[in-house]
């Protein structure tokens, strides 16, 4: 009795989560983001950017001033006003790199600035404009270090990354036997670092760069071995958007513009 | 001296007053669940007791569902799955939600195992003297349960209140997110931020823990 009672139980419990789990992969045209992106920023007259909240030089909220701070933030600031002239208000919304792809589907965000690096991956989820920075993986260890290199990561070795990022997938392949630990995000893994939680930090240089300048006791080693250009994605099938974009990057480019802006956060 | 120097930068009063800001949304986020799951799971767990047919075996299979899923998923599943199915919530209310869900099924088996922890012959006794199945529980069940339920809820509410933190993952600018940004302006803070973090949480907690103790008393 008691027994087929649980197993009753148990049966009806499978249903419903099954019940849950297909309801949340239907209807996904049908949401009220399928919309025009082009056409709901000219309406809306604002494009929200997805942008980081926590990563030096890129997308850093300033706790003094409540505002968010970096080349990311600058470059769409400078990309709007490019294509929309003063209409339309640049707004910004926090991303991470496990949450960027759901907002931009659901809707939520516009486009993607947030070092987010252009992979043949994520071309099926998204649609990328032309690359607006070139960073490469590398590796980052304390001064001293008997790791100077990928080809120094063998077996007993430990190499910090972080959550949702190419760059843990790309370690793992380039350097099989090491262990790789990764965490939630850049501080906390450089924090890692230092506490001697591995022997290497690896993640883009652009962003390796930053914690040098926050503690000179650590540097880069190896060079880079990986091309990690950064795109701004927008939600798929919006060429129309993409095509504005890169049409405000290219000239951007061509006024100095861009250059000016990247001397001003990114140093080497 | 220089292990004091990063604790000196994170104590300002920008700082505190950030955290502050993201202490606020937590409280807030962490007191409507609070109200909003005790009401729900108070009717859920009433409606179990009673054993109504058809309702209260539903409501067990719901509970069972919701009360095996880690409360992360439920929160990643408010924000990004809802929105398929045409259910759009900002970052607040999603949290509230995904909370609200989870909690009010804890709750409801405390207050069910409550309920059911009153003899039976308080009910009889109850029936006997002429009152109606519903004035017995409202006047002789629930006061004598209540009180052997305060421990365990406001546990559920302390804990509760430090799930809240979870809702990082959606971006929810509470104290640990703040506490996060803070640090990611520089590596040698994230000790200082942690221990400022872990204060401010404890000190609320500790406050409910006192509360129920005096409730207890009582």
């Amino acid at each position: 009795m008691f027994k087929t009672k649980h197993i009753v139980k148990l049966v009806l419990v499978t249903i419903v989560a099954a019940l849950f789990l297909a309801g949340c992969g239907k209807d996904k045209a049908s949401t009220g983001s399928s919309k025009d992106v082009l056409a709901k920023i000219k309406e809306d007259k604002k494009i929200v950017f997805g942008v980081k909240y926590d990563t030096r030089l890129f997308g850093l909220k300033n706790p003094k001033t409540g505002e968010v701070e970096g080349f990311d933030i600058d470059l769409s600031k400078a990309l709007a006003e490019e294509m929309f002239g003063k209409d339309v208000k640049p707004e910004y919304v926090e991303v991470t790199s496990k949450t960027r792809v759901g907002l931009l589907n659901n809707g939520k965000v516009d486009a993607v600035v947030a070092t987010m690096t252009i992979t043949d991956e994520r071309k099926k989820e998204v649609d990328f404009t032309d690359v607006y920075f070139d960073a490469g993986q590398s590796l980052l260890v304390k001064k001293g270090s008997k790791i100077q290199g990928l080809q120094d990561l063998k077996k007993g070795t430990t190499v910090l990354a972080v959550k949702g990022s190419t760059s843990a997938i790309n370690i793992r392949e380039k350097a099989p036997e090491t262990t790789v630990l990764e965490y939630e995000n850049y501080a906390e893994a450089f924090t890692a670092l230092k506490a001697g939680k591995g022997d290497a930090l690896t993640t883009d240089d652009s962003i390796l760069y930053g914690m040098v300048e926050e503690d000179p006791s650590f540097q880069l080693v190896g060079g880079t071995f990986t091309e990690e250009p950064y795109g701004i994605a927008v939600k798929k099938g919006n060429q129309e958007l993409v095509d504005a974009l890169n049409k405000a990057l290219k000239s951007l480019k061509d006024s100095g513009k861009y250059d000016e802006i990247k001397n001003k956060w990114i140093k080497n | 001296m220089d292990f004091l120097a990063p604790f000196k930068e994170v104590y300002s009063l920008d700082n505190i007053k950030f955290l502050l800001d993201g202490f606020g949304i937590t409280l807030k986020v962490a007191a409507i669940s609070i109200v909003l799951s005790f009401l729900i799971g108070g009717l859920i767990g009433t409606l179990r007791y009673m054993k109504i047919p058809v309702v209260s075996p539903l409501l067990a299979v719901l509970v069972e569902t919701i009360r095996n899923l880690p409360l992360l998923l439920i929160i990643f599943f408010t924000y990004f799955a809802l929105p398929e199915i045409g259910i759009e919530m900002e970052i607040t209310t999603a949290a509230i939600a995904a909370l609200t869900v989870f909690e009010s099924a804890m709750l409801s088996e405390i207050i069910r195992s409550g309920l059911n922890s009153i003899e039976k012959g308080q009910i009889e006794a109850g029936r006997a003297s002429g009152l109606s199945y519903f004035q017995t529980l409202r006047y002789i069940v629930m006061p004598q349960a209540l009180r052997r339920m305060v421990p365990p809820i406001v546990s559920q509410f302390i804990s509760l209140l430090k799930d809240t933190s979870l809702a990082v993952v959606i971006a929810l600018p509470d104290l640990l997110h703040n506490g996060q940004i803070i640090y990611a302006q520089k590596g040698s803070y994230v000790i200082p931020v942690f221990l400022l973090v872990a204060f401010m949480y404890f000190i609320v907690n500790y406050a409910l823990s006192l509360v129920a103790r005096r409730l207890e008393l009582n």
